[in-house]
C-alpha cells in the first residue's frame, strides 16, 4: 500500500519532469543541440506564476495559458539570442550559450524576487481526496490531468497538422525541409517556444507543491537531460518514459533513504546505464546523434 | 644561441611582446593599488588562472565540454580544509595531498566517462559536480555539511607562514608560471599537435596510430591535477570551505574564463581569470545582478568572438604586422625501412541491415604490389578498405597480415601494425601548417624537432617543399591531398590504403599525383587505391580488381580486366574506349 502511494506521487513528479523533457528534446531534434537553459525556463514560468498570482488573485488552471503565453515569447528571444546566431557552429556552442543564458535567467530572478522559496498557487485550491488509505491531492490530480492534456496536444499538434508536419520535417533534415520550402528559421523558433512554454508549464504545477527558488535550474535541467539520455536521445516516446522512471527512483529511494541519497543514485544510474548502453535503454533515434 | 633566444624558443613560437607587457603590467600593479584588498583579488585571479589552465587542457585542447572542472577544484579546496583544520596539516601536506585526491577521482570516474561522446560526455561530468556536492552537504561529520568549515590554516610550508597580501600573492602567482611551463611543455610539443589533430579530425588520429583514449585520460587527468591544486590554494586563502565552491557557478567561471580569454592559450587563462575576477568589481553598482553581467559577457562572448580575447589578438596582429614564416627544418631521411608484409583477405563479409556491401571477398596481396580496386558506386569498394583500416569491424571472414589475424583490430592497432590510410574526404586541420599535418602522422615520435625534419624530407619529395609552413586550410585540393599521403607515409608504413586520391582533382593534379605514387610504389611500399579513375590507375598499378555488389567479379592485369565481359556489363557500362574519352 505504501508502494502504490509512493507511485502514484512519483507518476504526479513524472508527468511535471516529462513536459520539461519534452521541450528538451523537441529543441534537440530541431536543432541538434543541447538548451541547457530549459532547466531555468522551468523557475522562470514558477516565478512569473508567482508574480502574476501577486497582481490578479486568480486559480492556477486560469494563470496557465497566461505563464505558458509569456514563456512561449521568452523561448523566440531565447532562440533568437542564443542559438540563431550559432547555428552553424559546432553544437556544443549553444550548449555554452544558453548555459551563459540560464545565468542571466537566474540570477535576474534573484535579483527580482530574492532566494527564498515561493509558492505559485494550487491549480484549482487545496483538498485531498482519500480512499483506501490511499491518498491524492486535487493538485497532484490537476497535474496529471494538465500534463497529459498538454503531452496530448503537442502529439497531435506533430502528429495531425500541417504545422506539426513542417516542425518534424525541419527536425529530421534541415536542409530537405528549407528545399521543400519550409521556413527553417520561423520552425526552429516556434519550436523554442513550444519548449519554453511547456517549462513555463511544468514551472507553474511544480512551484505549488515543492516551492521554487532561483536556483533550482540546474536539478530541473540535469533531470531532464538524464530522462532522455537513458529514454534514447532524440525519442519522444523514450523522453517521457525516462521522465517517469527518474521520478519514480527519485520518490522512491528517497522514501527509502533521503533526498541526497536519491538524487546521487541517480547519477551512479546513469552512469552504470551509459556504461553498458551508451544509445540509451530504448535505443538512439538513428542518426541524430549530436 | 642566446639566452633570450633559447628562452624563445624553450617558450614556444607564438609566446609575444604583447603578452610580456601583459604580465609587467600585472606586477606593476599592485605597485600601483597596493591595498591588501587588490592584493586579495589578484590572488584570487592567480587561483582561478590556475584552475582555468587545467581546464583547457580537457575543454581547450581535448576539446571536450567537461563540467567536472569545478568538482575537483571543489574537491581539492575540500580535502586541504579539513586536513588544515582537522588534522593541523602544513601547506607542504595538504597541497599535495588535495592533488592527489583530485587526480584519483578524475581516474576513478575516467574508466565510464571518457568513452562517451560530447553531449553524454557533458551531462556525466556535469553528475560528478552534482554528486560531490551532495556528498559535502550530507557527510556532515567530516564536511561540516551547509556550513562547511571554519578555521582553515593560513598557508603555513614546514611550519613558516606564509602572510596573506604580498608573500601569498607571489606565492600563487609563482605556483601559476610553474604550471604554465608544464602545460607548455605539455600542450607545446608533438603531444599538441596530436591533441590538435584528435579535436579537429579524431578519424584521422586513429588511423594515424594516436591512442586517443590514452590523450584524453592524460588530458582530463591533468585538468583534474591542476583544478585540485588551485582548489587547496584557495581554501587556505579564503580560510574556510563550504559547498558553494562545489556549486555550479564556479564551473560556470572556469569555463568563462576559458571562453573568453580563449580556449587553449595559456595567456587567455590568465587575462580571463584577472578580469572575471574583477568585474565584480567594475559592476559593483550592479550588486547582487554582478553574476548576471557574467552571464552577459559569457554569450556575448560566444556569439560574437568564439576565438577569445587572445584568439581576437593574435588575428589582429597577424593582420597588422604579419610575422615571417621560420625557415624550414632541415631534412632527416626516415630511418624505418617498410617491413613488408603479405595481406591475406578470406570470405570477408560485412552487412548495414539488408544490404550485403561486402559479400564473401577473397583477396590476396603480396608485398610491394600496387594494386586498384574499382566499381560501381555502391559496389562495396570504401567498405573494404573500411574493413582493412579497422574502421568497420566484419561480420565474417578473416583478414590476415603477414600470417596474423587484424580483423576487428581497431584503426590504431591496424596504423601501428603498418597499414596506414587516406580518406575519401580529406581530413586535415585547416589551421595547421603542412609541415606539422605531416609530422602528426608519426605515432612513434618523441620529438618534434626531428620529426618535422622527417616531414620535411617527406615534403620535399611529394613537391610540397615551399608550402611546408603554410596552414592547409589555404593549400589547392592537389596539394592537400599530397599533404595527407605525407602523413600517411611519415610512420613508414608498409601498406597505404588510398580511398579515392583523385576524387576532386585537376587533369594535371591527378597527372601529379599518379608520379608520385609510383615513386611511392617503388620505394616498396604496397598500395592499396580505391578509385573511379581507369586512366589514373593504369599510370601506377599492376593489378586491378573489380567489386560488384560486394563481390569480386574480376582480378588481374589492368588490360585484362578492362576486357572482361562481366566488368564491361557491372561497372563501364560501354565499351573500355569510349569510357577513356569521357575520363
Amino acid at each position: 500500500m505504501e508502494l502504490l502511494q509512493l507511485a502514484i506521487n512519483g507518476v504526479t513528479l513524472g508527468a511535471a519532469y516529462a513536459l520539461v523533457a519534452l521541450g528538451f528534446v523537441l529543441v534537440l531534434n530541431a536543432t541538434s543541440a543541447v538548451n541547457f537553459a530549459q532547466g531555468d525556463l522551468v523557475v522562470a514560468g514558477g516565478f512569473l506564476a508567482v508574480a502574476l498570482a501577486g497582481l490578479v488573485p486568480l486559480p492556477g488552471i486560469l494563470l496557465l495559458p497566461l505563464v505558458m503565453l509569456l514563456m512561449a515569447a521568452i523561448g523566440l528571444a531565447v532562440s533568437a539570442l542564443a542559438y540563431w546566431p550559432l547555428r552553424d557552429r559546432p553544437p556544443v556552442s549553444v550548449f555554452i550559450s544558453t548555459i551563459a543564458l540560464g545565468i542571466i535567467i537566474q540570477n535576474g530572478l534573484n535579483g527580482i524576487f530574492g532566494a527564498e522559496p515561493r509558492a505559485a498557487p494550487a491549480l484549482f485550491g487545496a483538498g485531498r481526496l482519500e480512499f483506501a488509505g490511499l491518498m491524492i491531492t486535487h493538485q497532484a490530480l490537476a497535474i496529471l490531468g494538465v500534463a497529459a492534456v498538454l503531452i496530448g496536444g503537442v502529439h497531435r499538434l506533430l502528429g495531425r497538422s500541417q504545422l506539426g508536419r513542417m516542425l518534424r520535417a525541419t527536425a529530421q533534415d534541415r536542409e530537405i525541409a528549407s528545399a521543400l520550402g519550409i521556413p527553417v528559421g520561423g520552425m526552429v523558433a516556434l519550436t523554442f517556444a513550444l519548449a519554453a512554454a511547456l517549462a513555463g508549464a511544468a514551472g507553474l504545477l511544480l512551484s505549488n507543491q515543492f516551492f521554487i527558488t532561483p536556483t533550482d535550474g540546474t536539478g530541473f535541467i540535469v533531470k531532464a537531460y538524464i530522462a532522455v539520455v537513458i529514454g534514447g536521445w532524440g525519442r519522444i516516446g523514450g523522453a517521457l518514459a525516462g521522465a517517469m522512471l527518474v521520478a519514480l527512483f527519485e520518490i522512491v529511494v528517497a522514501a527509502l533513504f533521503d533526498y541526497a541519497v536519491a538524487t546521487g543514485l541517480l547519477y551512479a544510474a546513469l552512469l552504470v546505464i551509459l556504461f553498458f548502453r551508451p544509445q540509451g535503454l530504448f535505443g538512439e533515434a538513428v542518426g541524430r546523434r549530436a | 644561441m642566446n639566452a633570450a633566444a633559447r628562452l624563445r624558443g624553450w617558450l614556444g613560437r607564438d609566446i609575444n611582446a604583447l603578452l610580456l607587457a601583459g604580465a609587467l603590467a600585472l606586477a606593476a600593479w599592485p605597485f600601483i593599488q597596493g591595498d591588501p584588498y587588490s592584493l586579495r583579488l589578484l590572488t584570487l585571479a592567480g587561483i582561478y588562472a590556475l584552475a582555468a589552465i587545467g581546464y583547457q587542457f580537457v575543454f581547450g585542447h581535448a576539446g571536450a565540454l567537461s563540467l567536472a572542472q569545478g568538482a575537483f577544484f571543489g574537491l581539492g579546496a575540500y580535502v586541504a580544509g579539513i586536513l588544515s583544520a582537522k588534522a593541523g596539516m602544513g601547506f607542504e601536506l595538504t597541497f599535495p595531498t588535495a592533488i592527489l585526491a583530485a587526480g584519483l577521482l578524475a581516474t576513478a570516474v575516467a574508466l565510464p566517462v571518457l568513452r562517451l561522446q560530447s553531449h553524454y560526455f557533458a551531462l556525466a561530468t556535469l553528475g560528478i559536480g552534482q554528486v560531490t556536492l551532495l556528498v559535502a552537504v550530507n557527510w556532515e561529520s567530516v564536511t561540516g555539511g551547509a556550513n562547511g568549515i571554519a578555521g582553515v590554516a593560513k598557508l603555513n610550508l614546514f611550519g613558516l607562514t606564509v602572510e596573506r597580501g604580498w608573500p601569498l600573492m607571489l606565492l600563487v602567482w609563482g605556483l601559476v608560471v610553474l604550471g604554465a611551463v608544464a602545460a607548455r611543455r605539455f600542450t607545446g610539443g608533438l603531444t599538441g599537435v596530436r591533441l590538435t589533430l584528435m579535436r579537429e579530425q579524431p578519424m584521422a588520429a586513429e588511423a594515424a596510430g594516436i591512442d586517443i583514449r590514452r590523450l584524453r585520460f592524460a588530458a582530463f587527468l591533468l585538468s583534474a591535477l591542476f583544478g585540485g591544486a588551485a582548489g587547496a590554494l584557495q581554501v587556505h586563502t579564503v580560510r574556510v570551505v563550504s559547498p558553494e565552491v562545489l556549486e555550479f557557478p564556479v564551473m560556470v567561471s572556469l569555463l568563462a574564463i576559458a571562453v573568453i580569454g580563449g580556449r587553449t592559450s595559456i595567456a587567455g587563462a590568465i587575462l580571463g581569470a584577472v578580469l572575471l575576477v574583477h568585474l565584480p568589481e567594475w559592476f559593483r553598482p550592479l550588486e547582487k545582478y554582478y553574476l548576471l553581467a557574467y552571464g552577459a559577457a559569457l554569450l556575448a562572448m560566444v556569439v560574437a568572438a568564439p576565438w577569445g580575447l587572445i584568439g581576437g589578438l593574435r588575428m589582429a596582429r597577424g593582420k597588422w604586422m604579419p610575422e615571417q614564416d621560420p625557415p624550414p627544418p632541415g631534412e632527416i631521411a626516415p630511418s624505418a625501412a617498410p617491413k613488408p608484409s603479405q595481406l591475406e583477405i578470406g570470405g570477408l563479409v560485412r552487412h548495414f541491415g539488408g544490404v550485403r556491401a561486402v559479400d564473401g571477398v577473397d583477396l590476396s596481396i603480396a608485398p610491394g604490389e600496387a594494386i586498384g580496386i574499382v566499381g560501381a558506386n555502391g559496389s562495396g569498394k570504401s567498405t573494404l578498405v573500411n574493413l582493412i583500416a579497422g574502421t568497420e569491424r566484419p561480420d565474417a571472414g578473416h583478414i590476415r597480415w603477414g600470417g596474423k589475424r587484424i580483423d576487428g583490430l581497431p584503426p590504431v592497432g591496424i596504423a601501428r601494425a603498418g597499414m596506414t590510410r587516406t580518406f575519401q574526404s580529406l581530413k586535415l586541420v585547416d589551421g595547421m601548417s603542412a609541415l606539422d599535418n605531416a609530422a602528426v602522422g608519426d605515432w612513434r615520435a618523441r620529438d618534434i624537432a626531428h620529426t618535422r625534419g622527417e616531414a620535411m624530407h617527406l615534403l620535399t619529395r611529394l613537391g610540397l617543399g615551399d608550402v611546408a609552413w603554410r596552414s592547409c586550410g589555404t593549400l589547392p585540393p592537389g596539394l592537400r591531398r599530397r599533404v595527407e599521403i605525407a602523413r600517411a607515409l611519415i610512420a613508414g608504413p608498409a601498406l597505404l590504403l588510398l580511398d579515392e586520391p583523385a576524387a576532386s582533382l585537376t587533369g594535371e593534379e591527378r597527372q601529379a599525383l599518379a608520379s608520385i605514387l609510383s615513386a611511392v610504389s617503388r620505394s616498396g611500399v604496397t598500395l592499396v587505391v580505391v578509385e573511379h579513375d581507369l586512366e589514373f590507375l593504369t599510370g601506377f598499378v599492376s593489378r586491378l580488381v573489380c567489386l560488384d555488389a560486394g563481390r569480386v567479379i574480376a582480378d588481374g592485369a589492368p588490360e585484362q580486366v578492362r576486357r572482361e565481359p562481366a566488368v564491361i556489363a557491372a561497372w563501364l557500362g560501354q565499351a573500355p574506349d569510349e569510357e577513356k574519352e569521357n575520363s
